[in-house]
Parts: C-alpha cells; sequence; structure tokens
C-alpha cells in the first residue's frame, strides 16, 4: 500500500493506492496524463521518497531496503536521452551492467546474450545516435534486464512508437519477458488496446487514486455487452478517456455522449 | 567492484571527451597561450617583484606557474561534483543510474573521477611546458608534494560536495562555487604572493584552504622542503579537510533525501 498524502507544492499525489501483484503477472497501470502513474513507477523504483505509507517489491520495503529493491527490479523508461548518445550500444549496456554490480565477465556475457535477445548484436557498436526510436527502445529493454530482476517496471514503453513498432515491443514483451522468462511486469500506459492485449491486471488510476482493478474481463463484465477498456475507465472515473492521455469531463466533448448515459458511461440493466 | 565501476566511469568521461576531439586539443593548445603569457610577464617583471617573492624561491614565472596548475584542482573540485549532477540530470541519464544498486553518493563522486584525471593531466603538462622554459624543480620534495596534493584534492571536493548539494536542492545559483572561486583567485595567492596585501587583507587568505596548498605545493616542488618544514601548510590542509569532509557527506546525504522526497532527483 502506498499512501503519499497531498501536501504544498507537489505536483502529483498519490493517495489510497492499495496494489497487489502476483509473481508472474503483467500488471497495467492505466490512466491519462497527470494521473500519477510515473509518480507511481518511481516510488516503487526507489526514485521518489513516498511521504506516507508503505510499498514492498519483492518483500524489500522500497524506503528501508533502496538497494536491495534496486537489485532486484528493472526500471524501462521510454526517455531516450536516458543514454549517452556518443557512447555504443554495447558500452552503454557495460557501463550499466557494471553499475549493477555485474563483475566483468558478467558483463561481457549479460551484455551479449541482451543485444542477442533484442536483435542488436549486429549494430550493437554504432553510436547509439544513430538507433531508430524503435532500436533504442529495445536498448532500453536490454537494459532493464541487465540484472535479470524479477519484476520490471515499464512507463509508457511504446510512447514514441510508430504503431507498427508499438506492437512489435508489445509482441516482445509478451513472448520474450512474460512467457519465456516468467518476469513480474508493472507496466503504465494510456494505450487501451495495449493494456488489454498485454496486462493480466488492470489497476485504474486517475487524480492519484486507484478507482478499479481487475482483469479486463471482470473490470468490463458490471457493463454492457461489448464494452471497452474506454468505457470501463469512464464508468469507474466519471471521465472520458482520450488515448492521447488526456481525461475530460465528458459533457465538454459532446460526441462521447452518444456512447453511454449520463458521463459517458455503459452499464448493464439500464 | 569498486575499481571496474571507477574504470566505466573514467572510460565512459574519457570516451565523451573524445567525441568531441577539437574541444579537447583546442583547450589544450590555449593552456599554452596561458602559459606564455604569463612566462613574458614574468620577464618584464625581472627582479622588481623579488621582495614578496623571497620566500618562494624568487622567481615570478615559478611562481604564478605553480599557482595556476594546482588552483586547476580547486576549479575542479568546486565544479565537477555539481557539474556531474547537472549534466546527468540534463542528458537524461540520471534516473538511469539511480535505479541500480550503486548508491547517489558514489555515482555523483565516481561521475567527477575523470574531470580530476583531466585536471591533472593539466597540472603534468603545466609542469613538463614550465620545466621547458626554465622552472627549477631538480630539489623537488616528490613525496611532500604528493602528500599536499591528495590533502588539497578531498578538502577542494568537500567542498565541492557541498556545492553539489547546493545545486541539487536549488537547482541553481550555488553560492559556495561563487564565493570560493572568487576569493580564491584574488585572495588565495595564485596569480601573486598574499604578502603584497595589508595585513587586514591577508587574513581572509588564512582562511582560505588555496593559500595553504599553493604554498605548501611551492615549497615543496620549487625549495624541496622537508615533510617537517611542510608540516604548518600540511596540518591546516588536514584541519580543513577534518571538518569540512563529514560535514559536506552529511549535509549532501540530508540533499539527496530532500530532493528525493520532492521527486526533484532528475529535474534541472
Amino acid at each position: 500500500m502506498i499512501r503519499n498524502s497531498g501536501q504544498k507544492d507537489v505536483l502529483t499525489t498519490l493517495e489510497g493506492v492499495n496494489l497487489r501483484v502476483k509473481e508472474g503477472e503483467v500488471l497495467g497501470l492505466l490512466g491519462p496524463n497527470g494521473a500519477g502513474k510515473s509518480t507511481l513507477i518511481k516510488i516503487l523504483c526507489t526514485l521518489i521518497l513516498p511521504t506516507e505509507g508503505k510499498a514492498y517489491v519483492n518483500g524489500y520495503d522500497v524506503v528501508k531496503e533502496g538497494q536491495k529493491t534496486r537489485s532486484s527490479i528493472g526500471f524501462i523508461t521510454t526517455d531516450e536521452r536516458s543514454f549517452y548518445w556518443r557512447l555504443s550500444g554495447r558500452e552503454n549496456l557495460q557501463f550499466f551492467a557494471t553499475l549493477h554490480n555485474l563483475s566483468p565477465s558478467q558483463v561481457r556475457s549479460k551484455v551479449e546474450e541482451l543485444l542477442d535477445v533484442v536483435h542488436l548484436k549486429n549494430r550493437a557498436d554504432e553510436p547509439f545516435l544513430n538507433y531508430s526510436a524503435g532500436m533504442k527502445q529495445r536498448m532500453a529493454i536490454a537494459r532493464g534486464l541487465l540484472n535479470d530482476p524479477s519484476v520490471l517496471f515499464m512507463d509508457e514503453p511504446t510512447r514514441s512508437l510508430d504503431p507498427g513498432a508499438a506492437k512489435s515491443l508489445r509482441d516482445f514483451i509478451k513472448e520474450h519477458i512474460v512467457a519465456e522468462r516468467g518476469k513480474t511486469v508493472f507496466i503504465s500506459t494510456h494505450q487501451l488496446d495495449e493494456a488489454e492485449q498485454l496486462c493480466d491486471t488492470i489497476a485504474i488510476l486517475d487524480d492519484g487514486r486507484i478507482k478499479a482493478q481487475g482483469s479486463p474481463d471482470e473490470l468490463k463484465s458490471g457493463l454492457e455487452a461489448n464494452s471497452t477498456l474506454c468505457d470501463v475507465f469512464s464508468f469507474y472515473t466519471g471521465k472520458s478517456f482520450d488515448e492521447d492521455g488526456v481525461s475530460h469531463v465528458p459533457f465538454a466533448i459532446p460526441r462521447r455522449k452518444k456512447r453511454g448515459y449520463g458521463l459517458g458511461m455503459k452499464r448493464k440493466g439500464y | 567492484m569498486a575499481f571496474e565501476k571507477a574504470f566505466w566511469f573514467i572510460k565512459r568521461g574519457y570516451l565523451l571527451q573524445m567525441s568531441y576531439k577539437f574541444d579537447f586539443f583546442l583547450r589544450m593548445f590555449f593552456m599554452l597561450f596561458n602559459i606564455l603569457t604569463y612566462y613574458f610577464i614574468a620577464k618584464m617583471m625581472g627582479d622588481a617583484a623579488a621582495k614578496y617573492l623571497e620566500p618562494y624561491g624568487g622567481d615570478y614565472f615559478s611562481f604564478v606557474l605553480i599557482g595556476m596548475a594546482f588552483s586547476g584542482y580547486l576549479m575542479i573540485s568546486l565544479r565537477s561534483f555539481s557539474e556531474s549532477v547537472r549534466d546527468e540530470q540534463m542528458m537524461g541519464t540520471m534516473e538511469a543510474m539511480l535505479v541500480t544498486p550503486t548508491n547517489t553518493s558514489s555515482i555523483i563522486a565516481l561521475s567527477s573521477l575523470w574531470s580530476f584525471i583531466f585536471a591533472s593531466i593539466r597540472v603534468l603538462l603545466y609542469l613538463v611546458i614550465g620545466i621547458f622554459l626554465g622552472v627549477n624543480m631538480t630539489h623537488a620534495n616528490v613525496f611532500g608534494a604528493l602528500v599536499i596534493l591528495i590533502l588539497t584534492i578531498i578538502c577542494f571536493s568537500s567542498i565541492g560536495i557541498l556545492s553539489a548539494s547546493f545545486i541539487m536542492v536549488f537547482k541553481r545559483g550555488d553560492p559556495i562555487n561563487m564565493l570560493l572561486m572568487s576569493s580564491s583567485e584574488l585572495f588565495g595567492g595564485v596569480l601573486f604572493p598574499i604578502e603584497v596585501f595589508p595585513d587586514w587583507l591577508q587574513s581572509i587568505s588564512h582562511i582560505l584552504p588555496i593559500t595553504y596548498a599553493v604554498n605548501g605545493m611551492r615549497h615543496a616542488l620549487l625549495q624541496g622542503y622537508t615533510l617537517t618544514s611542510l608540516a604548518p601548510d600540511i596540518l591546516t590542509l588536514l584541519l580543513f579537510t577534518i571538518i569540512l569532509l563529514p560535514l559536506s557527506l552529511f549535509i549532501f546525504e540530508k540533499s539527496v533525501l530532500k530532493v528525493k522526497a520532492e521527486g526533484g532527483l532528475v529535474q534541472y
């Protein structure tokens, strides 16, 4: 449970966040921009200290056992600036692998293994700045796997990718990271189809609060047949949802009204 | 593991520096201009300042060369920690490093390693060029100079860590850096002996660590003072270090906790 109560000058406040993620599960954190998704992930990755509450990752307290927490997790950010652009892909991975306390021989073997996994072995000695957006994102995944973490945090991993590259990345996550390696994945997204395709469980986060949590089918079960996650979001938050990550109070957008009742929601029995 | 990490931080710094080769060679080239400027000033002065320079061997060029070379460490110490914080924040690489098991203090310290190596290369070049231009270091007490150098780096780095703490919390406007840099250049005996000042101004020089660093280094390298003769400078630098190092580490840890709580560690 994480409770980060509001205080002055805090941009994002999380409150009453109570999540439990099972081993080997893919949990999707679905919410618009500013909902608190990144803040929650950063707290769990020990990058931000919560002002109140408790959070455990792999059984480690993220505040008191920061180093142990970090040893057991991987963090995949969408920020392609998070690499040294003038170093090669291989040098970047070797550098970060050393920060994960791998010995020189482990660094060599792990980096080669991961370059192979993300299909970048033949481009590994080129400067990072030559890579396409998709390649940069695959490098970010390789970096996230350097310490063979049990839990992987991904903050909007497909945000800067075109639809083709995004699909290929989703397939990669599903096949290689989840099915093959059995990692527990905590993924934040505002792409509804991405959440539906990848996640066993979805938590809807809005205004720093978890509004609902369950499998996609469970979340839709109380709504009309053929309801989408967009409808689920509207039902639980009272807002409509755009995939560009902006949530609206639905009456501000007339076209959304015809999709449901009242605040743009559908519900069985109406 | 610390060695491997240090190696990779140095390698990273070297590779990034060498990816801007022209800048690297340009900086080295203009360093020569700087040395030559003071060489000819010294030639013009002749024995005019002999009265003030007598405690340092009597030669202005030797005096100023040591001052310029080793004041570079002050500049690097003051800037490198805060600049490494800021550079990593701006490049966007800070977050990726902080999510590894390597702790924040080690990351900041290791990020500055290349700057110190680069500064040492510069100092070495200063000394080599100086020797070619007639600076006499035949009686140098190299061991004594190394003791002073190590204390100088630790002492200056402590001030640099304080400066980095300010940068982390306030992002810009670090008063320590501004105050120390300008006062050290004027009062620290870098370009001229502090004996030139009236007594009341000399008291400012005596509270600055750089005064003892360049003074001790001149005595060790130019006049070959023994460790006993160097003791006043060494002990004063040691005293500064004993006070400043734990203080700076304490303030740094507090600053890291503060910005982590505010979520501002990766912002600039």
